[in-house]
């Protein structure tokens, strides 16, 4: 268990370590300019208008939602693939079915243009 | 893999096909007649009702699918509400939904899909799935009408209300496979008891578990105190699928709760297993239930709002039959909600076709509809006196049955309850039809049902009378389905 | 070394879950969900269900909260407008709600005697217990029909999403 993961240990130890490693450092050696154009996204652009805080069309979403459907067809395929020697033929099959339902919808998306982005 | 009888499915797949043959027509036909729609949605549902007198018997993947007399009686009942309340939205379809009718009914169909599969369930997995199944197209459905805010809070209050109770019913099975070590209900139900009689005690576990299913099941069935989103959402959804709801769907977890409670957990019905008794927190609810239903369904002024707290309040007397654990209760729960099918849809479908003629759901805009409608108030006057339960009508056999098996089972203070929020209930009742026949107003409007919603209605009312008069072969039947879960 | 690694991921877990709760900000509240979710995600390994461990990190910090965000935006909310509304219950209520809630928490969890020596009864857990492997073999052979429904569930809500998500055709321009 413990020599397994081990390495994964390591590498989220380093990740840390070089993420505040590397914020410590700019704290100390960076020269600070407060207020005035520094604080703007683009210094000598345009001038931003509003907040962040816009509401994004629902567009985004309805693709979102269908990447989480697909991504969750993802995570199906990803422990067949692991004993696909040991299933075979059977194993295939099932999939297959699997994967035809999961086309309907697909053909579903696309036959009511809801990937069309207009 | 060979010995097993493929063809107990049939039924199921055939209708998951019907059901993306509708959208394939929709989207071929270009939205233009909707009538076919409506029909071929008829059609498909028929044609699995005859596939499932032909397909039937037998049990499927080591017993996960089982297509038992209990399960084929409960998808009569799924496919028959599914039926009327199709039949019910063919205005509805012409007029109110302009876009995806294809997927207005192809949902319906596929709800009905999921509750198949539910009550063929005999593994907790299976049942979850199922009953997701069945509930994930009744939260697009009751947020149908997108441009109606109601329509859309009620889409959202169930999303979430739903979401969140299928979490503690998932939560819940999933203690209950902890403590067994296995998701087959009859191999639960063994384990449980060989743990028992082996060690003398099982530990809070088991009545956590059962807490949360119930919780998890009862918000399903709109139990009390598992109600609250029942009106609001009843209000808001289009009509045909309020009825679907309260219907179909209830049905739907009243077979999931017969499957887990009735079947794998009856070791702990009575109270001889203190405390880990489940009969007494089900016989509150339900007497909580009928209470609060008949009570605050008398001020009521909306039509669907009121017949929302009565399927709260029937759900009560449902669960009465439940709690009685025998033969004679889960068959009493089976004729109930057979009678309830056709006198809760029948009493939908007038609101829906009255609805769609006047576009008021107010109880007071029925007034005088006997002299302009005769046979239509007569028809409303038999789906709401035998919700009430007045005899000859099904619905006095139904609460006769339930009662009966209340008080053969020792639940004798619950019968007294819900013989007295029985009477409670026929004063609201009859209010409506008190309304519709001694009103002094002068009605101007007239109905005229489609074809499709007549039909509905016309096999409402033969249901409710033939079967009230002549329970026998159902009430057998209901009986024979019983037997599987061998008391 | 394992003990040192479970309270930080447990504390982490539940710091995470808190502060979730405590920001103003939305957005910062879904950044807080990841960081909790990494560290149940490790308790997940601890517990050798390491299938469940990835799957947690795929689809929940991955997917998931992708949309949480976007519902957000959607939504766009601002951190002054909770404050607006009343609340029903008043402060010291709901503290004790709370305290009486968990205190009923940890009585149930210490009482929680799972029945000593049920093992017997099931089959004992093999080495290799939660990984991608067994999880697959039970998943594809015992279980394949549930497994042949969550297809249909999935392409339900595929139809779901897309009815309610994507505008109407020939409906007017405009915000709707």
């Amino acid at each position: 268990m413990f020599n397994t993961f081990f390495p994964i240990l390591v590498l989220i130890v380093l990740a840390t370590i070089i993420a505040i490693a590397m914020a410590t450092v700019s704290v100390i050696f960076g020269r600070r300019t407060k207020g005035g154009a520094k604080g703007e996204p683009y210094e000598s652009g345009i001038k931003p208008v509003g907040d962040t805080k816009e509401r994004i069309p629902v567009k985004f979403y309805l693709i979102a939602i269908l990447f989480i459907i697909f991504d969750i067809e993802v995570v199906f395929l990803y422990p067949w693939a692991v004993i696909y020697n040991k299933l075979g033929m059977f194993g295939f099959v099932e999939m297959l079915v699997f994967v035809v339902i999961l086309m309907v919808g697909y053909f579903y998306i696309l036959g009511k243009g809801a990937l069309k982005w207009d | 893999m060979t010995d097993q009888n493929w063809s107990i499915l049939i039924p199921e797949i055939f209708l998951f096909i019907w059901a993306l043959f509708i959208f394939g027509l929709d989207l071929g036909i270009k939205r233009k007649n909707p009538k076919i729609l409506g029909y071929s949605a008829m059609a498909g549902l028929t044609i699995t009702g005859i596939l499932l007198a032909i397909f039937n018997g037998g049990i499927l993947f080591k017993g996960m699918f089982q297509s038992d007399q209990l399960a084929i009686f409960f998808k009569v009942i799924f496919i028959g509400s599914a039926f009327m309340a199709v039949g019910s939205s063919f205005d509805i379809a012409s007029e109110k939904i302009r876009h995806h009718r294809g997927e207005y009914y192809g949902l319906i169909l596929f709800s009905t899909v999921g509750m198949m599969f539910l009550s063929s369930a005999s593994e907790l997995i299976t049942l979850y799935i199922g009953m997701e199944l069945t509930t994930i197209p009744l939260y697009v459905l009751a947020a149908f009408y997108k441009d109606d805010k109601l329509s859309v809070e009620a889409g959202l209050k169930y999303l979430i209300v739903g979401a969140f109770s299928s979490a503690i019913l998932l939560y819940g099975l999933s203690l209950l496979y902890g403590l067994t070590g296995t998701t087959d209900i009859v191999t639960m139900k063994i384990n449980l008891s060989l743990v028992f009689l082996s060690y003398g005690k099982i530990g809070p576990g088991l009545i956590l578990a059962m807490i949360m299913v119930i919780a998890g099941i009862g918000f399903k069935l709109a139990l009390v105190p598992f109600h609250m989103w029942a009106p609001d959402v009843y209000q808001g959804a289009p009509t045909p699928i309020t009825a679907f709801l309260s219907v179909g769907s209830k049905a739907a977890g009243v077979v999931a709760f017969a499957r887990i409670f009735v079947n794998g957990l009856i070791a702990f019905a009575s109270d001889v297993m203190k405390p880990l008794d489940w009969g007494i927190i089900v016989a509150i609810l339900a007497a909580a239930a009928m209470i609060l239903g008949n009570i605050t369904a008398l001020r009521q002024r909306n039509i669907k709002r009121m017949l929302a707290y009565s399927s709260i309040a029937q759900i009560g007397y449902v669960m009465v039959g439940m709690v009685a654990a025998s033969e004679l209760g889960i068959a009493s729960v089976g004729y109930y909600m057979f009678i309830y099918l056709f006198a809760n849809m029948g009493a939908f479908t007038i609101a829906t076709i009255f609805n769609d003629k006047t576009g008021s759901d107010g109880i007071i805009s029925y007034s005088g509809l006997s002299k302009t409608s005769p046979i239509f108030a007569a028809y409303m006057s038999i789906f709401l006196l035998s919700l009430a339960g007045i005899p000859p009508l099904g619905g006095f056999a139904a609460k006769y049955l339930v009662f009966a098996a209340g008080i053969q089972a020792g639940y004798t203070w619950l019968v007294i309850v819900a013989l007295l929020t029985s009477v409670v209930s026929l004063y609201y009742y009859a209010n409506i039809i008190k309304t519709m026949y001694f009103s002094a107003e002068e009605p101007t409007i007239k109905i005229h049902p489609s074809f499709p919603a007549n039909l509905v209605l016309l096999i409402s009312v033969i249901g409710i009378i033939l079967f009230g008069i002549f329970p026998g072969p159902i009430l057998d039947w209901a009986l024979e389905s019983a037997k599987i879960f061998a008391f | 070394m394992e003990l040192a690694i479970f309270y930080i991921s447990a504390i982490v877990a539940a710091g995470g879950a808190l502060m979730m709760i405590l920001q103003r900000n939305p957005v910062a509240s879904v950044l807080y969900l990841i960081l909790s979710l990494v560290a149940l995600a490790v308790l997940f390994v601890q517990l050798s269900a390491l299938f469940v461990g990835s799957l947690l990190i795929i689809v929940y910090a991955g997917a998931i909260l992708v949309l949480f965000l976007f519902v957000i935006m959607l939504l766009n909310l601002r951190g002054e407008k909770f404050t607006s509304e009343k609340p029903i219950l008043d402060k010291g209520t709901k503290i004790t709600l709370v305290v009486l809630f968990f205190m009923e928490l940890v009585i149930l969890i210490k009482q929680m005697a799972f029945p000593q020596r049920m093992d017997s009864l099931m089959t004992q857990a093999s080495p290799d217990f939660g990984g991608v492997e067994p999880v697959a073999t039970l998943l594809y052979t015992k279980y394949l029909y549930p497994f042949e429904l969550t297809s249909i569930l999935l392409l339900v809500a595929i139809v779901g999403a897309v009815i309610m998500a994507k505008r109407d055709k020939n409906e007017e321009e405009g915000e709707r």
